[in-house]
């Protein structure tokens, strides 16, 4: 016979599947959980005097401050991660045989980039959990300002996330694309307003956190959680989420059909 | 059902297939023969639109490779040279997310799954790891993989190539059934003469990207290989001079001498030439030449000597 293939909907379902099964080993589930946690302790403990620092906004903790900016850089990270997750994929046989089977290349990408969605959620619901259990994150904006802040850094690492994949498929080496992922994240991720405010910083970084989207989202993602959402910002971080991903999934699917 | 005419492809300035040009028919099975390196791979790339070919044409199942792709990846089932399954899942849910994936309900893929578990005699391994599979496992896996779609071209890729012995005749029976029961049209490419041999209808010698020879295996035997005639004569150096005195090439062995001769009347002239010189022969023996003899006299030649 010859097939009907399976609509690109249950395509990205059965891959979305196939990725999940793998997460059930509780290491990972484990080490995904720990590294944000480390991140939350180490922040809110070394720069919890920042809030006294001149040019800090008056009448705000810190804690209240940094937990939005935390979700989103966690989740920015969680794009590399994508990007090295696709990378071993393409090691693996399995992604040759699906360019031989009627399998649409963006469906594989795609199911790539909601299972890594599925696994930062997950991440980001815990860590918010505990920074309100341990910590005591009560901030202005409730639980509804929180969740709408995690739900931000999820559009932002997905759109990320999406910029790795295409990176991974082009050059195809889970650790070239760490190596770039550490050295494109961690500046982005302290030349913007995530830990200071842009104001604070000295002008040459100011000039870069000005220009970093991840400045507009950690604002929006700060507006959200301090009760006084920040409409540009907001846009601004969908906007260029969302071109990121429709580009980032295009090109991924592209070069993931090229052996 | 395979048609491919004067196929190029080339990386860099190393050109891979260098005009290939080959036909194999519904249900019959053509064995590519060819070293590493000589393109094998390459081309069997190009027909599962896993690479676009330079130049040239190719159709697989009635559906060009380039402007109908989709369609072609619809009707073939490739097993390759590295096992293309999941390691991480078990030999289970590799097949029935390659069902699923080819459109099959979530039942019937397990059904499936199932049946081919059974028939590539899978059972007892069907919910472990494919990673953890021995060679031959997962190269069973590998072709119930690549059958799950009941495709009407399967593509070997060296199906053999580090497997025991017992697992490479286990896998020969299963192609020889799937073309005997299934009419499955195959191409299948291989280093081994005897895999060739045992499997294929037809066979085309592929040789730095070039067609060097096609034809049956017989046809490819009775044109470039010839017969060797080995005698174990009372006088091997007495035997040798007076072979050779009359136009033979004789090759020595301890007691043995090896005559290779073109034609059968000549095992006649060498008996009676020994006969006449007072040589007795304790054994006589006259072997068939094997593909190897036919690809070695290939590649000591250039192309087309028996187009």
């Amino acid at each position: 016979m010859t097939t009907m293939p399976a609509s690109p909907f249950v395509q990205v379902g059965v891959l979305t599947g196939r990725s999940l099964l793998g997460l059930r080993d509780p290491r990972m589930i484990v080490m995904n959980l720990l590294q944000p946690m480390i991140m939350l302790t180490l922040f809110s403990q070394v720069f919890r005097t920042m809030a006294d620092a001149p040019g800090f906004p008056p009448g705000v903790e810190y804690l209240d401050y940094l937990m939005p900016a935390i979700l989103v850089t966690t989740g920015a990270q969680a794009a590399v991660w994508a990007g090295g997750g696709l990378a071993n994929d393409l090691k693996n046989g399995v992604l040759a045989r699906f360019r031989t089977l009627p399998v649409t290349m963006v469906a594989v990408v795609a199911a790539r980039s909601l299972f890594d969605l599925t696994r930062s959620a997950l991440q980001l619901l815990t860590l918010l959990v505990a920074a309100m259990l341990l910590f005591g994150f009560h901030p202005p904006g409730g639980v509804l300002g929180s969740l709408g802040a995690l739900v931000l850094a999820l559009v932002v690492g997905t759109g990320l996330g999406a910029v790795f994949m295409a990176l991974a498929a082009w050059v195809k080496n889970g650790e070239l694309l760490q190596t770039i992922g550490m050295a494109t994240m961690f500046p982005l991720m302290f030349a913007s307003s995530a830990f200071v405010p842009v104001g604070n910083l000295p002008g040459w970084l100011r000039a870069v956190a000005v220009v970093n989207p991840l400045t507009y989202a950690v604002d929006a993602a700060r507006g959200f959680a301090l009760g006084a959402a920040a409409w540009p910002a907001l846009a601004a971080a969908l906007g260029v989420s969302s071109v990121l991903l429709v580009a980032g999934l295009g090109l991924a699917a592209r070069g993931v059909r090229r052996p | 059902m395979i048609h491919a005419e004067d196929v190029v492809k080339s990386f860099g300035t190393h050109t891979a297939l260098d005009g290939v040009t080959l036909r194999v028919p519904r249900g019959t099975v053509l064995g590519l023969l060819g070293h590493n390196g000589a393109g094998k791979t390459t081309l069997i790339n190009v027909l599962t639109t896993v690479l676009p070919p330079d130049g040239g044409t190719a159709s697989v199942a009635g559906f060009d490779v380039v402007a109908e792709g989709a369609q072609v990846r619809s009707s073939i089932g490739l097993t390759g040279q590295y096992t293309l399954v999941d390691e991480d899942l078990t030999g289970r849910q590799n097949l029935v997310m390659i069902a699923r994936l080819l459109g099959l309900s979530s039942r019937d893929a397990r059904r499936h799954a199932a049946e081919l578990l059974e028939s590539f005699g899978l059972v007892d391994a069907a919910d472990r790891k494919a990673g953890k599979f021995s060679g031959g496992m997962k190269r069973r896996l590998d072709l119930a993989v690549s059958l799950v779609g009941r495709p009407h071209v399967v593509f070997l890729d060296e199906p053999t190539t580090g497997l025991d012995p017992t697992s490479r005749i286990a896998l020969w029976e299963t192609v020889e059934r799937l073309t005997r029961e299934e009419g499955t049209t195959v191409l299948l490419t291989t280093q081994y003469m005897e895999e060739a041999d045992r499997l294929a209808d037809a066979i085309t010698v592929l040789s730095h990207g070039r067609v060097v020879a096609s034809g049956t295996a017989g046809e490819l035997k009775a044109g470039l290989g010839r017969r060797t005639v080995t005698i174990t004569p009372s006088d091997p150096a007495l035997a040798s001079e007076v072979l050779s005195r009359n136009g033979f090439e004789v090759g020595r062995e301890l007691d043995a001498v090896h005559v290779p001769v073109s034609a059968t009347r000549e095992v006649a002239v060498v008996v009676r030439l020994l006969t006449d010189a007072d040589v007795d022969l304790a054994a006589l023996t006259v072997t068939e030449p094997s593909l190897d003899d036919v690809y070695l006299a290939l590649a000591a030649q250039p192309r087309g000597v028996l187009q």
